[in-house]
Formats: C-alpha cells, sequence, structure tokens
C-alpha cells in the first residue's frame, strides 16, 4: 500500500517531519515500510504559464511559443504538441529542471533558441496521456513523497488501507491533530431514488446507494490525477476517479453505476444464480456459481459483491445518471470468490480485511463532497438508501492496569494509557480504580481488537518497545525432556561423516519421471494439488531417487566420494497424516569401481550396526542384478545394500545403503552383559574349506560355529582363493579358529576332537576340507 | 718386570681399542687381552711366579689395568652401538607430508551444524527440543494457530496443498501446537525443521528452508522476558552483544507481534546495503502467544502466558558463511557440501 505523504500532511494538521523520518516512525509503531519515494520533484520547479503566441517554424513540426511564465516573465519555448495554442493554460518546466529522468537544457531546436518545455500530462507523472501539453485546470500539483508499506503488515488494520487510518496513526505517533475530511451533512434526508434489497445481512451487512444526475463525465482535474497516479492507481475519469480517491483515503470501497444502464429501480445483493455469468470491467467474462454474492438489477448480475464491477453498467462518456455504490462485504465471502476467480482487486484486497459497516456512509458524504470538485453540475437526486443489519456495537474491554504492567513487564501510567488509547480514538473509562473500560472504534472493533491482549499492543508500541528492559524469566530450574531421537540421529551423522561421508539435504519433492526410474507407481505417492512444477508433484517415498542424482551430478566432478542423506519417507495413510519414516541413504562412488565399495558400504552398516549381517536379495529394476542384499541386524530387516544397475549408472559403481530407522532405532540400544575374560589359554588352528564358487562365506562360517559348539572362542575369516590347483568353479574358504574353556586348558587331546568334529561334520555337509 | 709389562700392555691396548674401526675388531682386541686365554690372563698366571710380598701390589695394578681396560672396551663398544641405532634411525626417514592413506573425513551439511549448535545452545537453557512431521494437518498448521480458513493471513504463507488434503507445513509453529498437548504448561520448548513455501526457487528464495520455534509457556510471561531470552539466544548466535528493537509485526498467532531486528552488523547502524541503508536487519519475529493459542492448546490463558518465535536457520546459515545462492543448501554438490 502506498501512502502519499501530502495527503496525510492535509489530514494531520501540522505535520512537518519529513519523510523519511515519517517512514521510520511508522515501521517502529504502526508498520513496515518499504521505501520511501519522491514524486513529482518536478513540481517544485514548474509554474503555470499561459501561451501568448505561437508561430510556425519552417520544415518543421514545432512551432515557437512564447509564454507568459507568471513569476518567470516571458519564455521562448519550441514546442511540438499539436494542441499548443495561444490562451491555453499549461506547466512551464524552467531550463535545469530534472523531468522523467533527465534534465531540461536551454538549446536550439529547428533553429529557435529553447528555453524550458511545456511538458504534457505523461512527462509530468500525472497520467498516461502523452498527446499534447497539458491542459491546468486548476491549483498545479505539488510534488510529494510516497511511503510504501509492506502490505502483509497490514493484514489485520482494514482501516490502514487508506491515508485518513494512516493518518490516524501518524496523529497519535507525532501528538498532532488529527483532521476528519469526511463531513456527514453532506448526505441530505429525502426519499431515495432506488432501493436495496439485501438477501443475506450477513454476507453484505451494510449497502448504501445515492443518485446522482446532471453528471457530465470528463477527466479529473491535474491535482487529483496526479494524486491518485502517485499511489499508483490509474486516472479514469471523474467519476471513476471520485470512488478511487474515497477508496485511497477512508478505505471504503466505491462503484459507480450509470444508472441508465440498469434495469428497474432496485438494487439487489444476493447470491448468484446458477448460470449466471457476467462480463466485468476487466474485460473478463465470469461463469457465477451460487457461491458468489452478486450486485444485481432486476435483469441480473451487474457486479460482483466487493470484487469487481460489470461492463455493462460502467461509466461512460455518455453517462449521466449514477448510481453510487458504497457498501459492506462478508470479508470470507469476498475473499473466496475473489481466490476462485483469481482476481484480486484494489476493493477485495480491502474487503477480505474486513472493512468497518459504519464507513459507507463517511464515504457517500465524501463522495458527494468531491463531486462538487470534480462534476460541476451534477446533483444528488433524493435520499440515502441505506440498509443494514442489525448493529450492536461490542461491549467494552475491560483492562486492568495491573494486567497490562505484567504483559509488557514494566510500570506504565494510568495517564499513559489513556492518552495513548484516545489519540488512536478508543473511547477509556475508568471502570473501577485501576481497571479501564475501553471501548473499541468501529474501524478496529471487525477483527483487529477484541481482547484486552490486543490493547497492549496498542500501548506497547506507542509508548515504544525500545522502553522495556529484558528480564530473565522465572522458569522451573529443571532439566529439559529429552529427544531421543535428537541424539539417535547425531550419532548416525556423526558416524557418517567419520566414515568420509558428506551430508546432503535433498528436497522432499520427486517428479513422477523420478519415482518410475526407480520402478515406482506415482499413483501410489502422495501427491502435491499445487506443485510448483511437474518436477516437485509428488512427495518422495524413498531416498534414493535424490541420492542416485546427487551421484550422478557429483561423478561428473569427482573420481570418487562418499555421501549421505537422513531424511524422511512420506508414505500416504487412509485418512490421516502420512507415516513419515526416517532414513540413512548413503552412497559411495568409484568412477574405476570394482567390488571393493560393496563392502566399503557393507562396513559403514556395521559400524551403525555391529553384527548385521547382509543376504543376497532379489534385485530391484535399479539395483545389480548379483549385487544386491539384505540388510538383517538381530533378525530383523533394516534395510538394503546394492549396487546401482550399470543402466542407471553412466561411468563407474555406485553402492548404496539404505537403513530404516525408525526399525533401527527400536533395536537400539540392545541389553548387553559382560562375559568374563577368560582365564585359561587358547588354542587356534586353521581350516580350508572348499566350496562352489556361489556358495556363501556367511553360510559356511554359521556352519562352523555350529559345529565348533561352546569351545568355540571366535572364528575369523581368513582369505578365500579361486584358480589353479583348485578346479573350475571351486574356491577355498580359510578361517583361523580359536577354541578354549573357561575352567582350565584344553589338552592337545580336546583340540583335535574339536577340529576332527569340524572336518568330519563340514564333510557330511558336502564339503571338501584342505588339511 | 711384571709392572712395566702391565703398563705397556694396558697403553697399547688403550691405544688399539681406540683405533677399532669396527664391533669386530674391538671384539678381537677384548679377546686377545681380556679372554679367558688373553694377555691379562697369562699375566695373572705368571703371578705366582713372583714374590709374595710383590704379589699383593702387582694384583692390584693387574686389577686396575683390567677394569680400565673394560671400561673403555664397554665405552667403546656403546659407541658403536650408538652409531649403528643412529645409522638404523637415519634410515628409517620418512616424509612426513605424505598424504594420510585411507578415506578423508566427510562432513555434516552446515544446516545440520547451526542446527545442533543452536539445539545444544537452548538444550543448555532447560529447553525441550522437539520434531514434527513435515506433513501436517490443515488443523495444525493453520486453524489451532489462529489461522481460520478464509483469513487473508493464510496469503502470508503460500502453502503445498496435498491429495489427501493435508498440507506441508509452512513454518514450524504448528510443532506449538503439538508441545501444547503433549506436556502441557509449563512449557519450554523449540523446533528445529524442514518448513516449504509454495515459492519460485531463486538465488533467495526457497520452496523448502528450515526453521527453528520456539515456546516458552508460564505464569506471568512478558515482553521484557521474551526479549531477555531474545538477546541472550542471539549473543550465543553470534558470538558478541547485538543491538535489537522490536516493532510491531502481525501474526496471527501472537498478540501482540512483532519483528526482532538486529543492527547491522556489517555497518553497525549507519546504513550499508546488507540492512538496505538502514541500519538494521530483520531477523525474527516474535510475540506473546495469543489467547486463543493457548485456549486451542488446552492452557487457560487466564492462568498461563507466554511468548513464541521463529528463527530462520536457512538464514543465519547464509548470513554466517556468506552464502550468496540460497539453492546450494539443496544442491547436493559436493563442491560446496565439502567446504563445511
Ligand atoms: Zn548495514
Amino acid at each position: 500500500m502506498k501512502f502519499s505523504y501530502n495527503w496525510i500532511q492535509e489530514l494531520v494538521s501540522g505535520l512537518d517531519i519529513a519523510p523519511v523520518e515519517l517512514m521510520k516512525r511508522i515501521t517502529i509503531k504502526t508498520a513496515e515500510c518499504e521505501g520511501v519515494e519522491a514524486v513529482g520533484a518536478h513540481f517544485a520547479a514548474a509554474v503555470p504559464a499561459r501561451v501568448l503566441t505561437v508561430e510556425p517554424i519552417g520544415g518543421s513540426h514545432n512551432v515557437k511559443a512564447v509564454v507568459d511564465a507568471g513569476p518567470l516573465g516571458e519564455r521562448t519555448v519550441v514546442c511540438g504538441a499539436p494542441n499548443c495554442r495561444p490562451g491555453l493554460t499549461t506547466v512551464y518546466i524552467p531550463s535545469g529542471t530534472e523531468l522523467e529522468g533527465r534534465r531540461i537544457e536551454r538549446r536550439v531546436v529547428s533553429g529557435v533558441e529553447s528555453d524550458g518545455m511545456l511538458a504534457s500530462a505523461a512527462e509530468l507523472g500525472i497520467n498516461k496521456d502523452h498527446e499534447g501539453i497539458v491542459v491546468l485546470d486548476g491549483p498545479l500539483p505539488k510534488p510529494d513523497h510516497v511511503i510504501e508499506v509492506d502490505n502483509k503488515s497490514l493484514t489485520h488494520r482494514p482501516d490502514l488501507w487508506g491515508h485518513h487510518g494512516m493518518a490516524r496513526e501518524v496523529a497519535a505517533i507525532t501528538g498532532l491533530a488529527l483532521r476528519d475530511p469526511v463531513d456527514l451533512g453532506r448526505i441530505l434526508k429525502g426519499e431515495p431514488v432506488f432501493g436495496v434489497d439485501i438477501e443475506d445481512l450477513r454476507l453484505c451487512p451494510r449497502y448504501s446507494a445515492l443518485v446522482v444526475e446532471g453528471v457530465k463525465v470528463g477527466p479529473s482535474p491535474l491535482w487529483l490525477q496526479q494524486r491518485l497516479t502517485a499511489i499508483g492507481l490509474n486516472p479514469i475519469n471523474n467519476i471513476v476517479d471520485i470512488t478511487n480517491f474515497v477508496m485511497a483515503e477512508l478505505a471504503q470501497p466505491m462503484h459507480a453505476f450509470d444508472a441508465a444502464k440498469l434495469t428497474g429501480q432496485t438494487i439487489f445483493v444476493r447470491n448468484a444464480k446458477p448460470g449466471e455469468r457476467m462480463a466485468a470491467l476487466n474485460g473478463e467474462s465470469y461463469d457465477l456459481t451460487p457461491a458468489a454474492l452478486v450486485i444485481a438489477d432486476a435483469g441480473g448480475p451487474i457486479a460482483l459483491a466487493g470484487v469487481i464491477g460489470g461492463m455493462e453498467s460502467s461509466i461512460g462518456a455518455a453517462t449521466t445518471r449514477i448510481v453510487f455504490e458504497s457498501a459492506n462485504f462478508h470479508a470470507a465471502s469476498v475473499r473466496r470468490t475473489s481466490t476462485r476467480l483469481k482476481l484480486r482487486t484494489d476493493a477485495s484486497i480491502r474487503f477480505e480485511k474486513s472493512q468497518d459497516p459504519e464507513n459507507t456512509v463517511r464515504g457517500m458524504a465524501r463522495a458527494v463532497e468531491l463531486l462538487a470538485m470534480v462534476a460541476p453540475g451534477a446533483r444528488v437526486v433524493g435520499g440515502l438508501s441505506d440498509r443494514r443489519a442489525g448493529f450492536t456495537p461490542p461491549p467494552p474491554i475491560e483492562l486492568p492496569l495491573e494486567w497490562l504492567v505484567r504483559k509488557l513487564g514494566r510500570e506504565i501510567a494510568g495517564a499513559d494509557v489513556r492518552r495513548i488509547l484516545e489519540a488512536l480514538q478508543f473511547g477509556v473509562e475508568e471502570a473501577r480504580p485501576g481497571v479501564f473500560s475501553v471501548a473499541v472504534p468501529s474501524w478496529r472493533a471487525t477483527k483487529d481488537v477484541s481482547i484486552k491482549d490486543d490493547l497492549v499492543e496498542e500501548i506497547g508500541r506507542m509508548e515504544g518497545y525500545a522502553t522495556i528492559d529484558p528480564k530473565p524469566p522465572l522458569v522451573p530450574a529443571a532439566p529439559a525432556t529429552e529427544n531421543p531421537q535428537l541424539h539417535f540421529f547425531r550419532a548416525l551423522r556423526r558416524l557418517c561423516a567419520a566414515q568420509g561421508y558428506n551430508e546432503v539435504y535433498n528436497y522432499s519433492f520427486l517428479s513422477e519421471a523420478d519415482v518410475e526410474r526407480f520402478g515406482l507407481k506415482a499413483e501410489a505417492h502422495v501427491k502435491v494439488a499445487n506443485p510448483i512444477s511437474v518436477e516437485q508433484g509428488l512427495l518422495r517415498r524413498t531416498l534414493i531417487p535424490g541420492i542416485w542424482k546427487n551421484v550422478e551430478q557429483n561423478s561428473k566432478h569427482f573420481e570418487a566420494f562418499r555421501l549421505f542423506e537422513i531424511g524422511f519417507e512420506i508414505h500416504g495413510k487412509q485418512a490421516q497424516l502420512p507415516e513419515e519414516t526416517p532414513h540413512l541413504c548413503a552412497a559411495i562412488y568409484s568412477r574405476a569401481g570394482d567390488a571393493q565399495q560393496f563392502y566399503e558400504a557393507k562396513r559403514l552398516a556395521e559400524c551403525l550396526m555391529p553384527g548385521c549381517e547382509l543376504r543376497p536379495a532379489e534385485a530391484r529394476s535399479y539395483e545389480h542384478p548379483s549385487r544386491a542384499a539384505e540388510l538383517l541386524w538381530r533378525g530383523e530387516t533394516m534395510g538394503r545394500v546394492f549396487e546401482f544397475h550399470p543402466r542407471h549408472i553412466e561411468t563407474g559403481r555406485a553402492v548404496v545403503l539404505d537403513v530404516d530407522l525408525h526399525a533401527m532405532e527400536r533395536l537400539t540400544p540392545a541389553d548387553r552383559r559382560y562375559r568374563p575374560i577368560r582365564k585359561y589359554p587358547e588354542s587356534a588352528f586353521d581350516l580350508s574349506i572348499l566350496a562352489a564358487r556361489q556358495a556363501l562365506v556367511g553360510d559356511i562360517e554359521k556352519q562352523l560355529r555350529q559345529l565348533a559348539g561352546e569351545r568355540l572362542e571366535s572364528i575369523v575369516f581368513q582369505r578365500q582363493y579361486e584358480g589353479e590347483p583348485l578346479p573350475e568353479g571351486v574356491k577355498s574358504v580359510s578361517y583361523r579358529l580359536t577354541v578354549a574353556a573357561p575352567d582350565h586348558t584344553l589338552s592337545n587331546e580336546e583340540v583335535t576332537a574339536v577340529r576332527d568334529r569340524l572336518i568330519q561334520g563340514m564333510q557330511q555337509l558336502g564339503y571338501e576340507l584342505r588339511v | 718386570m711384571m709392572e712395566g709389562q702391565l703398563q705397556q700392555l694396558a697403553a697399547s691396548t688403550l691405544a688399539r681399542i681406540g683405533e677399532a674401526a669396527t664391533p669386530e675388531q674391538l671384539e678381537s682386541v677384548r679377546v686377545e687381552v681380556l679372554g679367558r686365554k688373553g694377555t691379562l690372563a697369562q699375566i695373572s698366571k705368571d703371578m705366582g711366579k713372583i714374590a709374595a710380598e710383590e704379589r699383593a701390589r702387582v694384583g692390584k695394578l693387574l686389577n686396575a689395568a683390567k677394569n680400565e681396560l673394560e671400561g673403555a672396551l664397554d665405552r667403546r663398544q656403546s659407541e658403536f652401538e650408538q652409531a649403528a641405532l643412529q645409522a638404523r634411525l637415519d634410515k628409517e626417514w620418512i616424509d612426513v607430508t605424505l598424504p594420510a592413506p585411507g578415506v578423508r573425513p566427510g562432513s555434516l551439511h552446515p544446516l545440520t551444524q547451526i542446527q545442533q549448535e543452536l539445539e545444544d545452545l537452548f538444550i543448555s537453557m532447560g529447553v525441550a527440543v522437539l520434531y514434527g512431521p513435515e506433513v501436517e494437518t490443515e488443523y495444525n498448521n493453520f486453524d489451532a494457530l489462529n489461522i481460520p480458513p478464509d483469513h487473508p493471513a493464510r496469503d502470508m504463507q503460500d502453502t503445498f496443498w496435498l491429495s489427501d488434503g493435508h498440507c506441508l507445513r509452512t513454518h514450524t509453529s504448528p510443532v506449538q501446537v503439538r508441545g501444547m498437548a503433549r506436556f502441557g504448561p509449563p512449557l519450554l520448548m523449540i523446533a528445529p525443521g524442514r518448513v516449504f513455501r509454495n515459492e519460485e526457487v531463486d538465488p533467495s528464495h526457497e520452496h523448502t528452508f528450515y526453521q527453528l520455534e520456539g515456546m516458552m509457556v508460564d505464569r506471568n510471561v512478558s515482553i521484557a522476558n521474551m526479549l531477555y531470552f531474545m538477546k541472550t539466544l542471539l549473543r550465543h548466535i553470534f558470538k558478541r552483544d547485538v543491538t535489537v528493537r522490536l516493532r510491531p509485526g502481525y501474526f496471527p498467532f501472537v498478540e501482540p507481534g512483532f519483528e526482532l531486528d538486529i543492527q547491522c552488523l556489517i555497518c553497525g547502524g549507519p546504513g550499508c546495503p546488507v540492512c538496505k541503508q538502514s541500519g538494521w536487519v530483520e531477523l525474527l519475529p516474535c510475540g506473546l502467544v495469543h489467547p486463543n493459542v493457548l485456549r486451542m492448546g488446552g492452557i487457560d490463558p487466564d492462568e498461563w502466558s507466554g511468548f513464541a518465535f521463529g528463527l530462520g536457520l536457512t538464514r543465519l546459515v547464509m548470513m554466517r558463511y556468506a552464502i550468496d545462492d540460497i539453492r546450494h543448501l539443496q544442491g547436493g554438490d559436493l563442491r560446496f557440501l565439502r567446504q563445511f
């Protein structure tokens, strides 16, 4: 929202602080300002001028004009405007003035020395008219400053969507008096010409209408046009400009209908009927549903309530009789309609903030006053049509001073509380000693201020938060509740980093192509209903596609690397929140890859879950068919280790460890019990087993363990070997076994007995042994 | 006679010990002179031949000569050993500047690091750390935070809606709701985590970023208490005292609501491009918890009050490391990540 400094100055008597300083104070006390910008600075040097003589210049479409530039005397300018003629009152810009970013210089044009220039309205920043030099129809516009306030910080303040509301803040901030631009006396009593019929007073709490005749539609005077342009509104014509002016000043959106184009003498405020359609002022046509509130005449919708007017009944050059609308609409209803039609207008933005129903007649009175200024000859016919819902002002808020002090955390005198609230036009009574009864003004009562906490803000901000000294809170000295997941995740991250893995963060989004590449169906995912792009249409139910992308991209820059992510898989559930399963996904890549990466990944799994094991698993589409395993820990499935299928990796190899951290956390920590340290010496011997190439070493080891029995102290894999002199398809696997007893030193015979049992047992299982 | 022989032998042997160039030469001198059949042993044998009254004196001399020679031999021996050890040690020279073998340590994401740092700070202040889900109910994300449907404040946070009717949380504030329900008052909690806004991505905007929500509910919590807490927090984050200011800010779940600005750490106040010439940098929204939020969290606002704040972790990381493109954080590029 843009605010004109001049406008505020007109409403705050004696305001003389510089615009930049005012902006700072508004930021500290009221709402965040985004900047201040000078507009129309050239009007400081410009003067009204009357064209005295105009002479053609041979060979040029320009003319030589002599103007009476008032205090500057007579000046000669070369002018190319077709409307430059003697007697015209226009605006003269002297040499040396900056205009539209360039400096006007004295120079020779078409052989004539031109001193200064006559400017068009567009060049002066008044409107978009480039057609000729401006015709000055009143006072010369003044230089102004525009303060831009962040709209978000006005979300709760319907009153600050107009200059008068901001002027009220400025008056309270500066201690100056606020001037009310509204003279309710402008609305005369009388029988209304148009009737108003409101179907649902909840959706339209108030509708005021007034008929005006004798209107001559034309451009507004320059001062009005400049004012609208300065704050970003387009001047249209005097009637539309009046409605915009009132909106910008009082935050009351208004509308004007061409009465001649209306059917009947009644304005209906009702829900749209199925199949109704309306051509709007923006040139679009809208199909309406009964959810939309419309303004209608006997023939159908003439406006979308609180959003936009209809094209058919709009003000045109031929309009002479108008109906002014100044109404109040239900915030959520306007918001719903504007959201559904994707149509946000200056009116809808204001109404959705819950405007003050008391404001409709004030707006109308201001419009009538402006009419006299900018549409001479226009006259109000009949009295005001004013339909409204029954209204009871909210009860005053009880504000105990002692409570206020506790909230602020500093002392404040009752007199200061009263002064601040009264400056903001709250009604303040002392209900009982130490307790104020605060009446909320209507423009703050719609949504903004309803409880005493809201008053803390009014007093705090106006007194200044800088006056509050920090104080330590009194809190119980107790340790914080532990978050086991915090420690769990931290330990995992530390470990992965220590093992050489760099942590990545990937998005929670995937595309359909992403999931299909990994053999998943898009339908199985929770979908984003309004994604930014198709790339982000699904919520990930695996971290693998993200990790795969990381591998692909980084393999362009690095020969070898390791990376990991801890993130959440999102699995949709019927009628409840999705299940979010934390996963650790780690990848190890090598451009010159061999089988080693796989065992490195396995090592990480063993660091994370000591004693875990891998079992060959049926490969998924993206997994290497001979290098895919299920990860088991304490008998439960924890995840997988696999190498990416060569189809998925252009060069090199990448192995992935994917662990379900919910499953893992459930098993951590395990019960541990101390085992006494052996007192008697151990004995060791080696065994080499011949087995088929694809026999699993893990199985062989298990079988050895079983056969060795309770005397087995440890079994350590030594090596495996394939090749000469072993036959094709056979490997030799060597183990060192250590045996011992808790109560004596094993004799040679005892050791041999274990060894023989192992050899015989393995032979019975079909293995050969190299002894 | 024997006296002279001894003296001569001692002198010549000492000379030979000194001249021995190898341990082997030294050993042969030892065997020749001090060995069981060596010269001294021979002299000792010949002692019998001399007069008894001489024998004691010569015996003393003999012992003295033997001790002197043994001492000299040992010293020379240890010189050889010392030299041999030195030679071995010299040979064992290694280039300590060679790179260590094996895998380089990895790294934690800068967001992880800052999150852990802040978690630790808060834990030390007795604050519980809570985590919440990425997908939230509309109720927890909005309604329970005093943002009913059709409230214009919903525009302040462009929301990703999901096919199942839920949404991706637009802030970590819904964890307040979960915290209140789980623990009740008094409550002192933070909730760091990933949040989502439906925004186009560019160097300074992300649809996915990280926040840290904080909430304190107790009896008689005031704006002054909140200021104290915030200043303590910021002193630890920035490792120095920072000047702060509160100004009005609108967030439906707090009343009053504030924007907390810190005095620009770059220029210290006069204004620079970082603070857009204002001297202040907007850092964190905060406020006293709105009574409606307490009520919806099952807490009686007449008995309890509180404050809440939201800290942008992504923003802090970018400030700390002067990162000029937010997209690096979730870009997965090791050229970026290995710097942390
Ligand atoms: Zn600065």
